[in-house]
């Protein structure tokens, strides 16, 4: 167990001390009548990797080209490093960028796309050279300094787009997509790669995505959005076992929802009666009154075979295999239970699918434990 | 259908290409070198009175003698002379000036449109095409209006008050110049509209990300990018300007002679061809090193571009 103060120093947004490199304050952005990133408010600590996640259009890239100062909030503040940067244009912002498309310029070679930004610092020949060789190092991409961007590969672009925006050494690293163009077994090598990087260079990353596998990998914390909004923020373990709300919950991975309402509460634990069986039992970190609307949310691997059905028994169901999806590692299991809801449940293939005995038509019975789950309010 | 057999498809696909590569070729050799032979021809014969009016390169003189006359008089008088020198000097620098005064008009006026929010773009190029819609012999002639001594130009000075007596700006260079921006400025505007729409904006932001202001970012990525856009454009203005007959013709005075002018002057009413062919070939050689020049730069650009 790591103590308390090792703890913070992990985790500085459980530290109520703990001053915020970057402070997001009310920021409301309006294109027209639509409000792309709606009163948000956010505070990330130096060293984070933190990721904006949500679906296209939710306002996250929005809201990281406001910290980039490529837009302007239409309300709010943004603070960097206790420094109000609202209304500072994106040239004078300690901050830089890799963007989605990449934008390296074409007209130059690698060497002097990374270059770039040195020159508007006025830094010396030398000490150019030296920051230009450093980064070539750092991103393993020195054999490719003198070609062009449209001679490179799709991951040499993506190296040279984060060696240029490395370049400056920013204390703040905003990147927007930064594997989206990548292909999938690429993108998972890079993934390892840009953690590793982020925690040797201690720099704080912000970046976007609408993949929830890349934030959840990669994040020391995620902020989901959704309309303008944000809906939670967490750590990904929290964000994934413990959703707050019906629409983080179906975002990231896949979830079963029971809908219902508390019918009983004893100690932590509370009995929600939903059109599927008996009541379920479930741990709830909140008080709750009786009679209130809930979802209770279970996913699929949190499910399991039950070998003892009793009519007592608690949280268990029967149903029939409906459909199977093998994947190879797993199989997910649709099952029909009840009055007819349909119930995932994802079992690991111990054995080769030859040998299993579940089939299709099947009837099971299946349990899950009253800490498997949550139950939502809203 | 069975593939047809490897000897026939081959046979086929060469035959195709060869029509492919040909016809532009025909195309070339028919209205391009043809014409351009035949002026070669004529410079290097002798004027007469006859129709047509030079004397042939070559003739049967006896059974099995041929006699070719090959006259480079025309070549040594337009050197000798310093009336064509000044005349192909003249047209150069007007041709010059008037492709910077382009550019520098063009270039603002093909950003905006190309930055303009797009329902406002096809009214700012049409606003552009629009003078095509009219003669431009009669555009030309409305610059006159314009222009002279009790013209729209002057009358408009004097009601302001900013000057007392017209200005003479009609038959001088001022008014050549005038003339050519006018009618030439469509021709550099629309190939650097082209080439400016297609550039990234988020190259512009990557920039400002890493610190440039608005102003360098313009001189280090929109201007170098858009090189290929400003060749196009003031070959477009230079080349022809060069060999302008009409707006000297109209609104320029004696101390404008251009090439042009003197071209017509040998052709039609000294009835000299051969020596305005050469006048005309001799212009050609001078503009297709520029030319040249200037495409290996714009291939040059576009190659860098993805």
């Amino acid at each position: 167990m790591a103590t308390l103060a090792e703890r913070r120093s992990l985790e500085p947004w459980q530290d109520p001390k703990a001053v915020p490199y970057l402070r997001i304050d009310r920021v409301t952005k309006k294109f027209g009548d639509v409000y792309a990133v709606d009163d948000v408010s956010l505070d990330i600590f130096q060293g984070e990797f933190f990721s904006l996640l949500g679906s296209s259009g939710c306002g996250k890239s929005t809201l990281l080209r406001m910290l980039a100062g490529l837009e302007y909030p239409s309300s709010g503040r943004i603070y960097i490093d206790g420094v109000d940067v609202t209304d500072v244009p994106a040239y004078s912002r300690p901050v830089n960028m890799m963007f989605q498309s990449y934008a390296l310029f074409p007209h130059m070679s690698v060497e002097q796309n990374i270059e770039f930004g040195l020159k508007q610092d006025r830094l010396s020949r030398h000490e150019r050279g030296e920051r230009v060789g450093e980064m070539l190092d750092l991103l393993k991409i020195t054999e490719l300094r003198k070609r062009r961007p449209d001679q490179l590969s799709g991951g040499q672009r993506q190296r040279v787009a984060l060696a240029r925006s490395l370049a400056k050494h920013p204390k703040l690293l905003l990147l927007d997509e930064p594997l989206g163009a990548l292909d999938k077994r690429l993108r998972e090598n890079t993934q390892f790669e840009l953690v590793n990087l982020q925690e040797r260079l201690g720099i704080t990353f912000v970046t976007v995505t609408h993949d929830q596998e890349e934030a959840m990998t990669m994040s020391t914390r995620i902020a989901v959005m959704d309309a303008g909004q944000i809906m939670q923020v967490d750590t990904p373990t929290a964000i994934y076992e413990f959703p707050t709300c019906r629409l983080v919950a179906e975002f990231i991975g896949s979830i079963n929802l029971f809908e219902g309402k508390v019918v009983a509460t004893e100690g932590n634990e509370v009995l929600v009666e939903t059109r599927v069986g008996r009541p379920m039992r479930m741990r709830s970190f909140h008080p709750m009154v009786l009679g209130t609307p809930v979802t209770v949310a279970v996913r699929p691997e949190k499910m399991r075979l039950c070998a003892d059905f009793r009519d007592d028994g608690v949280n268990q169901l029967k149903g029939r295999v409906e459909d199977i999806a093998y994947l190879g590692d797993v199989s997910i299991y649709r099952i029909r239970v009840g009055d007819g809801a349909l119930v995932e449940m994802t079992l690991t293939n111990v054995q080769p699918r030859t040998e299993q005995a579940l089939t299709w038509e099947q009837e099971v019975a299946i349990e899950w434990s009253p800490t498997s789950g949550v139950v939502l309010t809203e | 259908m069975p593939a047809p057999p490897p000897n026939r498809a081959k046979h086929a696909h060469r035959t195709s290409r060869l029509v492919n590569i040909g016809i532009p070729y025909l195309w070339l050799g028919l209205f391009f070198l043809l014409p351009f032979a035949i002026v070669l021809q004529i410079s290097l014969a002798e004027p007469a009175l006859a129709q047509p009016p030079y004397t042939a390169l070559w003739q049967w003189v006896d059974e099995g003698l041929l006699r070719i006359e090959i006259n480079l008089r025309n070549f040594m008088m337009v050197a000798e002379d310093d009336l064509y020198l000044s005349a192909l000097l003249n047209s150069l620098q007007v041709a010059f000036i008037c492709t910077l005064l382009c550019l520098l008009l063009g270039y603002p006026m093909a950003y905006a449109i190309a930055t303009a929010p797009e329902r406002w773009r096809i009214i700012l190029l049409m606003l552009i095409v629009l003078p095509f819609w009219t003669s431009f012999l009669i555009r030309v002639y409305a610059w006159i209006g314009i222009l002279k001594s009790n013209g729209l130009l002057n009358d408009l000075l004097i009601w302001l008050g900013l000057i007392d007596t017209p200005l003479a700006i009609l038959h001088t260079n001022t008014a050549i110049y005038i003339g050519v921006v006018y009618s030439y400025l469509p021709f550099m505007i629309l190939p650097l509209y082209a080439n400016l729409t297609r550039l990234d904006l988020s190259l512009l932001e990557a920039a400002a990300d890493l610190g440039c202001r608005p102003m360098r970012a313009f001189l280090r990525v929109t201007l170098p990018l858009s090189m290929a856009g400003i060749v196009a454009g003031s070959m477009l203005v230079f080349i022809p300007v060069v060999g302008e007959f009409v707006i000297p013709d109209l609104l320029g005075g004696p101390e404008s002679l251009m090439v042009g002018k003197l071209l017509w002057t040998e052709f039609f009413s000294n009835k000299d061809w051969p020596l305005a062919s050469a006048l005309a070939i001799l212009l050609l050689a001078l503009l297709v090193v520029p030319f040249v020049m200037m495409q290996r730069l714009q291939q040059r650009m576009e190659g860098s571009r993805p």
